[in-house]
């Protein structure tokens, strides 16, 4: 009685740091996946592979979960999706047999400090966020005409019709197969990236971006999935607990987002995720005894480096808001 | 054929799967508390962190997930959920497909058929070289 109680209560801990991983990723846009595997594997003990594992499944549900919300509105692109799913799927594949292959040669401390790495990359543009709405105007190509990136919707913030044309569709190939690689490496949804390949290489407006990338994460884990199902990587108890809390915590952001006014809020969020970030790099090397450094001392260093960034993130974007404001 | 509303049953087949998914996780969960275990593993095991105990992803048959759902055994419910989840945003490409195949768009024909070829390999075939 006594031991199922505590398991119980190891169950509902899981849930709960799915719910706090699905609002923050939700509230800063990277998703759930990016705040729960460094959660996992730094706060409850679990073990890399099983954390991107439970991370690549709960990344599906909220896909999946916030996709049937967006697509009724019509924003997200089908064809812009579906064609840039080729290489997402392709890059999945290689991501999780990388994954694979790092974990039968004993090189998982690799996979900490790749997720470090693309974590801290990711609140670059994740700073950037929510600036410019549309993009600048550009002329369509060729691949334009051929890939029917031509497209149309109702801005309801905005009170009208946008048009738009998106170009260069190889070059959001090149960069969706990156995506999908480090989706299928990491176990999370990379939308970070599929964002830069929409917004920056395809001149996509970021609503049309937001959503469509939304719709293709959930298709790029469900490739990664299934390699990870059979190298046995999916947890059963830890996978049904983070699904379930971060489904939980991924709603209850999208609700929250809608209602912050205060954007600063953002940064507190993008501080606790650049501290996972370094304490995720520093981590990967004392797991495997290539450096050894106290816990606490570990926490201190992580704490200062990731104050550094953000602060450095913080004053560049702050000059960036009053150039801006100046024209 | 009438003209679908694809964005429509994009949306109502991923909340279907969604909650389908969640339904059969949870009654997992609950199965597998009450029973005290599943698929011959104590709760203490399913519950560890560790791999050499616990009941993880490859150690569960999926040849006999129906015959384990049929003996109401709580880890073939969670692992049920569980490629419910997989299997949803193939729906949608699949959705899409036959759009793709109303409005006769060869190209895109081609581009989805590609999509879930590459999802088809990575789900049949490279499995197969993993053990």
């Amino acid at each position: 009685m006594y031991e199922l109680l505590a398991i119980i209560l190891k169950f509902i801990s899981i849930v709960f740091g799915g719910i706090l991983a699905g609002f923050i990723g939700s509230l800063t846009g990277l998703g759930g996946g990016t705040v729960l595997v460094p959660l996992l594997s730094i706060f409850y003990g679990v073990p890399i592979v099983f954390a991107t594992g439970a991370s690549l499944i709960s990344t599906i549900a909220t896909s999946a979960g916030s996709a049937s919300a967006y697509t009724k509105e019509k924003i997200a692109n089908i064809k812009i999706g579906v064609g840039l799913e080729v290489a997402t799927t392709i890059g999945a594949v290689v991501g999780s047999l990388l994954t694979v292959y790092l974990d039968h040669h004993a090189l998982t401390w690799l996979i900490y400090v790749i997720f470090g790495i693309v974590l801290l990359g990711s609140l670059v543009p994740a700073v950037k966020r929510g600036q410019s709405e549309l993009p600048p105007h550009t002329r369509p190509d060729w691949t334009t005409r051929i890939f029917e990136l031509s497209g149309k919707y109702h801005d309801a913030r905005l009170k009208k019709d946008v048009d738009y044309n998106g170009i260069r569709w190889w070059l959001g190939e090149i960069i969706m197969f990156f995506a999908g690689t480090v989706s299928g490496l990491l176990g999370i949804g990379s939308g970070a990236l599929k964002v830069l390949g929409m917004d920056w290489a395809m001149n996509l407006p970021m609503k049309v971006t937001t959503t469509t990338s939304n719709f293709m994460i959930g298709i790029t884990a469900a490739t990664g999935s299934s390699i990870y199902w059979y190298s046995g990587y999916i947890q059963i108890f830890i996978a049904a607990a983070t699904a379930i809390g971060v489904v939980i915590g991924a709603y209850f952001g999208a609700k929250a987002l809608v209602k912050i006014t205060n954007k600063d809020i953002r940064w507190i969020f993008l501080a606790i995720l650049s501290f996972l970030g370094v304490e995720m790099i520093i981590r990967g090397f004392v797991t495997d005894n290539i450096i050894f450094i106290v816990p606490l001392i570990q926490f201190l260093i992580s704490i200062v480096i990731a104050v550094v960034f953000i602060a450095v993130l913080y004053l560049h974007n702050m000059r960036r808001v009053r150039s801006v404001e100046a024209l | 054929m009438k003209h679908f509303d694809v964005y429509r049953i994009i949306s109502a087949s991923l909340r279907t799967g969604v909650i389908l998914s969640m339904a059969s996780v949870i009654s997992g969960i609950v199965i597998i508390m009450v029973k005290g275990g599943a698929d011959g593993y104590t709760l203490a095991q399913i519950a560890s962190y560790s791999k050499s105990q616990t009941l993880y992803s490859s150690l569960i048959p999926l040849n006999n997930l129906f015959t384990g759902m049929y003996q109401l055994d709580g880890a073939f419910y969670v692992a049920f959920g569980l490629w419910v989840l997989i299997f949803t945003p193939i729906t949608v490409v699949v959705i899409a497909l036959m759009s793709f195949i109303e409005t006769r768009n060869r190209l895109y024909i081609a581009l989805s058929s590609c999509v879930l070829f590459v999802l088809f390999f990575a789900m049949l075939v490279v499995p197969h070289f993993l053990s």
